[in-house]
């Protein structure tokens, strides 16, 4: 009686001597990789976010959508070629934003272009009021032929540059054609400080240097004109 | 079917032992059913209609409420344990106010102002219950920063109330969210230039701020969708969030309890000698530690002990936790060399295991010893 008659019956840290075939755990039947029980949970789970997303999803794209649809390219006249000159800006409000009323109007201050600063005569330039700041509203001033904002002190020159206060980069500008004899504004692009133009920022955004890696582009926005 | 004879078997077994007894107690099928009847007829037919007591017993609405509102609360709670409840009401306020203001008010760009103007200037109470939705605005901004003050000076953020205080930090953040989405809604121009600044400011946020300002205006300007985009928000998706984080926040209130403001003291340990002056921040649990008359108490004691003295020094609760963990531990390592000493393993063991972790009991955390007593 010294053998014990089941084999597999071991001592206290002795292995067993005859390797039985792994049972399988409790709950599964021969051939199974998993419970049923487990089976009918994943799937209910499965079939629950298969639902959720069937109604997140499309949610999540109808709110985020306006990121990535580029609005109709809009070109409005603002008077006569004749009535803008090189030597002095002038005032005009047009709309910029269809839909909103007086909200989307906006000025900007067009002049000729001017072979002092290295501009085709026939052309037009027209700078935006829109602060590179923070996007208040900036002031051609006469005396000083400057534009100034009024929220925080930016400074620009007569092209637009900053010369002073907060703002990170020069005015914005819009594009121009002449069609008829009418002097048209078109979209809205940003420049650097060397007045290349690029993809339009939101103010306060950078538009050279290193720093401007930080604001990718953006696909709602129109590619700038090429110069 | 094989157990059935077997359990009759064992019923009969009982029977013969106490069997009178059992045919008394067992109501007949009969009986349980009429008595079922008049149960169920009961509310209808002897005392009236009870709508509220039925409703009660089906929802345990009044246990519940009692549990939520009928807690006991630490000695020394004060006014300054308002302040919470206070921005809750303005919170409310702001919600029926502002139902009621989007029963007038057209979200489009070019009617918000007019709609803003004829329910303030025409519409019967109109400015009244604007300047209260306008006014109340501030006032919860007000309120939440004082309630903020008063959990930061009281040390109610520390543990176990931690989570309690990130929910209000995002519930701050929602409500200034509020406050930004609101403030376009009656599209005059410092409405309009306030939203087109703080759009900016999003913007130039490094990397995802144009993007994230993209979906804020709906656009790379700001435009029709824009107003209808912030109205929806202030509207519906951020009140729903805080209302539900609300809900979280009194949650963990009603779980956890409140705080002992920090200049009540800890009660008295049982045992301890009445001359002797518990310092601020000794966890209660050391008055387990202090021999009396060379008697050192097993841990299932010391849990009587907590409690006994909880209720006859009130539910003062120390709050400062990293003191107390280290005063809980220390005196337990010094029992541990004098039991050792005396040559009585067998009491000191389970004891400095209790006193070690104080989880370990079941019980509520140390600080906590009080209000763990309260809530159960």
């Amino acid at each position: 009686m010294s053998e014990p008659l089941n084999k597999n019956s071991k001592q206290p840290g002795e292995e067993p001597r005859v390797k039985l075939p792994e049972a399988p755990p409790r709950g599964y039947f021969e051939g199974e990789s998993m419970t049923r029980r487990h089976v009918f949970t994943v799937a209910s789970q499965a079939i629950g976010g298969v639902a959720a997303a069937a109604v997140v999803l499309p949610v999540v794209g109808f709110a985020v959508a306006p990121l990535f649809t580029r609005g109709e390219e809009r070109w409005e006249a603002v008077g006569p070629a004749d009535d803008f000159d090189a030597e002095d800006y002038k005032q005009v409000v047009f709309t910029e934003i269809t839909g909103i009323g007086e909200a989307g109007k906006t000025t900007a201050y067009v002049r000729k272009g001017s072979p002092e600063y290295d501009e085709d005569p026939n052309e037009f330039i027209a700078v935006s009021t829109r602060c590179a700041h923070l996007g208040c509203p900036v002031r051609f001033v006469q005396a000083a032929q400057n534009f100034i904002c009024p929220c925080h002190g930016g400074v620009y020159d007569f092209l637009g540059k900053r010369i002073g206060g907060p703002p990170v980069r020069p005015l914005d500008r819009f594009q121009t054609r002449v069609r008829n004899g009418q002097v048209e504004l078109g979209p809205r692009y940003s420049v650097t400080n060397q007045l290349k133009a690029v993809r339009v920022r939101d103010p306060g955004e950078f538009t050279g240097g290193i720093w401007e890696y930080l604001y990718p582009p953006r696909p709602s926005t129109f590619p700038p004109p090429s110069n | 079917m094989k157990l059935l004879p077997s359990r009759k078997k064992q019923s009969e077994a009982d029977g013969s032992e106490n069997g009178t007894e059992e045919a008394v107690a067992k109501p007949t099928r009969a009986e349980r059913t009429a008595r079922a009847k008049q149960l169920a007829t009961h509310h209808g037919t002897q005392s009236g209609i009870d709508v509220a007591g039925w409703v009660d017993s089906r929802t345990n609405a009044t246990g519940i409420f009692t549990a939520m509102m009928s807690r006991h609360v630490p000695k020394g709670t004060n006014w300054f344990y308002t302040l919470g409840s206070a921005t809750m009401f303005i919170f409310a306020m702001q919600a029926i106010t502002g139902v009621f203001l989007s029963m007038y008010y057209t979200p489009s760009a070019t009617q918000a102002y007019a709609s803003i103007t004829h329910m303030t200037n025409e519409v019967f109470m109109g400015e009244f219950v604007r300047g209260m939705h306008k006014w109340g605005a501030s006032l919860m901004i007000i309120l939440i920063f004082l309630h903020m003050a008063r959990t930061f000076f009281f040390g109610a953020y520390k543990y176990p109330r931690e989570l309690n205080w990130v929910i209000g930090v995002v519930l701050l953040i929602l409500t200034t969210v509020m406050g930004l989405t609101g403030y376009l809604l009656p599209f005059d121009q410092r409405s309009f230039w306030a939203t087109i600044v703080a759009n900016n400011i999003t913007a130039s946020g490094p990397v995802v701020g144009p993007y994230l300002a993209d979906f804020l205006r709906a656009g790379p300007d700001f435009s029709a969708t824009t107003l209808s985009r912030f109205y929806a928000l202030h509207m519906m998706v951020v009140p729903g969030l805080i209302a539900a984080l609300i809900g979280a926040h009194l949650f963990l209130v009603v779980k956890l309890g409140t705080t002992a403001p920090p200049w009540i003291r800890a009660p008295r340990p049982k045992g301890a000698r009445p001359t002797e002056v518990v310092p601020a921040g000794v966890a209660v649990e050391d008055g387990d530690e202090v021999p009396v008359n060379g008697a050192i108490p097993v841990a299932g004691e010391s849990e009587t002990t907590i409690d006994e003295a909880n209720e006859a020094e009130g539910e003062a609760v120390d709050a400062e936790t990293p003191e107390q963990t280290e005063d809980v531990v220390a005196p337990a390592e010094a029992a541990d060399e004098s039991a050792a000493s005396a040559g009585e393993p067998g009491t000191d063991v389970p004891q400095a295991e209790a006193d070690a972790d104080p989880d370990a009991r079941g019980g509520a955390p140390t600080d906590d010893s009080g209000d763990g007593e309260v809530n159960s």
